[in-house]
């Protein structure tokens, strides 16, 4: 065995307790056997000097990824604090709205109801085959769809109520818009007599109902103040101004 | 028992694994700081604490002191860390600590002083010349020196024909060394 080999078998922990006696006596005696050992033995500590840093850099950049992700996550924490706080709030305000504010739909499902016939009179049990008849009858019956075909099918299409009663055909069938252009004309309409006149007058009603219904607010206050102040009708006063108390 | 799963985390700490390295940092940092909290250590010295802990730990593997004793590698970086945070104590207090301060672990053998060795002037200009060599050099005298394979090891790592050439290699490489300090 060459004698360097003794410091290769120092560095791995293999000398037997002879060869530690020789690498002793060589270390004592043999210069350059000496010199040669110091310097590995140094060189081991520089490189762990070495390596120990490198592996400090890695273990920093570690450290600075994870901080960046902490950071992260900690922003996206705070938002996600804020917009449940938000978002619980919102949905304590919808709920109050809904309890003591209804939404304009329930609003105008909890006030539409089809006006009554004043026109036809239906006498149960009798038949009449009149257009007019079976539209109302119809009507009565809540069959809407049946009831425009027979209202379309009436020859006086310029007729008040004819106009009127299909809008509540198209209001009960959830088609405000509908409704609407029927409806429209009429409230112009000032000229009205007899039962034409009474239609004309629920007409507002019904037409800011449909407002609310398509969630054209602004136009259905409208029409509940001109009623609730109107000096002659008296029809729906208290409910429109309840309505309007609900909906300012 | 040291289970399979836990030799070769070893194995892997001792050859510095990347990803082994990461996991063990990520798995036990965020206990450590809060371990380091009770011994009124802050965040940012925590973090360096631990970062010499995890050094020491590596080192620990390379010298076989974990591979025999019945703990997983979790326990012995808290055993370091706290050794570091005693330290870190001392070094920064004017009080002196008395010795029953001093944490002992049941079963658990660390070499932890060694670390704290000043580099000599010698020292320092073989390790500014280390960085000189190759890439086959250095792999070669990081392997024997630090991470603590012997040379048929090595001479299978780094894909050696046989024994002798890698011998004659590390001797060309040390010899190399020598002369970049001449100069």
């Amino acid at each position: 065995m060459k004698k360097f080999d003794l410091i290769n078998k120092y560095f791995t922990n293999s000398l037997t307790p002879k060869e530690q006696l020789l690498l002793n006596d060589l270390l004592q005696n043999d210069k350059e056997f000496k010199k040669e050992f110091l310097f590995e033995k140094d060189l081991k500590k520089s490189i762990s000097f070495n390596q120990r840093e490198e592996l400090k850099t890695k273990l920093q950049s570690f450290e600075h990824n994870i901080q960046k992700k902490s950071k992260v996550i900690s922003i996206s924490k705070k938002w996600l604090v804020a917009a449940s706080i938000i978002l619980l709030i919102g949905l304590g305000f919808f709920f109050i709205k809904s309890s003591f504010y209804p939404s304009p739909e329930k609003l105008y499902a909890q006030n539409f109801k089809p006006y009554r016939n004043i026109i036809q009179p239906i006498v149960r049990g009798e038949s009449s085959n009149t257009i007019e008849y079976r539209a109302f009858l119809a009507y009565e019956n809540n069959d809407y769809h049946k009831a425009i075909n027979l209202f379309n099918s009436i020859d006086s299409q310029d007729a008040t109520y004819v106009s009127f009663y299909k809008a509540m055909c198209y209001l009960s069938l959830d088609k405000p818009s509908e409704a609407i252009s029927l409806l429209l004309p009429i409230t112009m309409l000032s000229n009205l007599e007899g039962n034409n006149k009474k239609l004309s007058e629920k007409a507002d009603w019904y037409l800011a109902l449909a407002y609310l219904k398509t969630a054209e607010k602004k136009k259905a206050i409208s029409l509940f103040s001109t009623i609730a102040k109107h000096p002659t009708i008296t029809c729906k006063k208290e409910e429109s101004k309840i309505l309007l108390e609900y909906l300012n | 028992m040291i289970d399979d799963n836990s030799k070769n985390i070893i194995e892997l700490l001792k050859r510095g694994d990347d990803a082994t390295l990461h996991k063990i940092y990520v798995e036990n940092r965020e206990a450590f700081i809060k371990f380091s909290k009770k011994f009124n250590i802050d965040k940012s010295d925590a973090a360096d604490i631990y970062q010499d802990a995890i050094i020491i730990l590596r080192e620990n593997a390379i010298n076989g002191k974990i591979n025999n004793l019945n703990s997983t590698v979790s326990t012995y970086l808290f055993a370091i860390g706290k050794y570091k945070i005693y330290q870190f104590h001392r070094k920064n207090s004017k009080v002196e600590f008395n010795n029953d301060i001093l944490i002992e672990e049941k079963n658990i053998e660390l070499d932890v002083n060694h670390y704290y060795e000043k580099i000599t002037n010698q020292q320092r200009a073989i390790k500014k010349h280390f960085s000189k060599l190759g890439e086959r050099c250095k792999n070669i005298l990081i392997l024997f020196y630090y991470q603590g394979y012997n040379l048929d090891e090595i001479t299978e790592i780094l894909n050696y024909s046989n024994k002798k050439v890698l011998k004659s290699q590390k001797s060309r490489c040390i010899k190399q060394l020598k002369e970049f300090m001449k100069k």
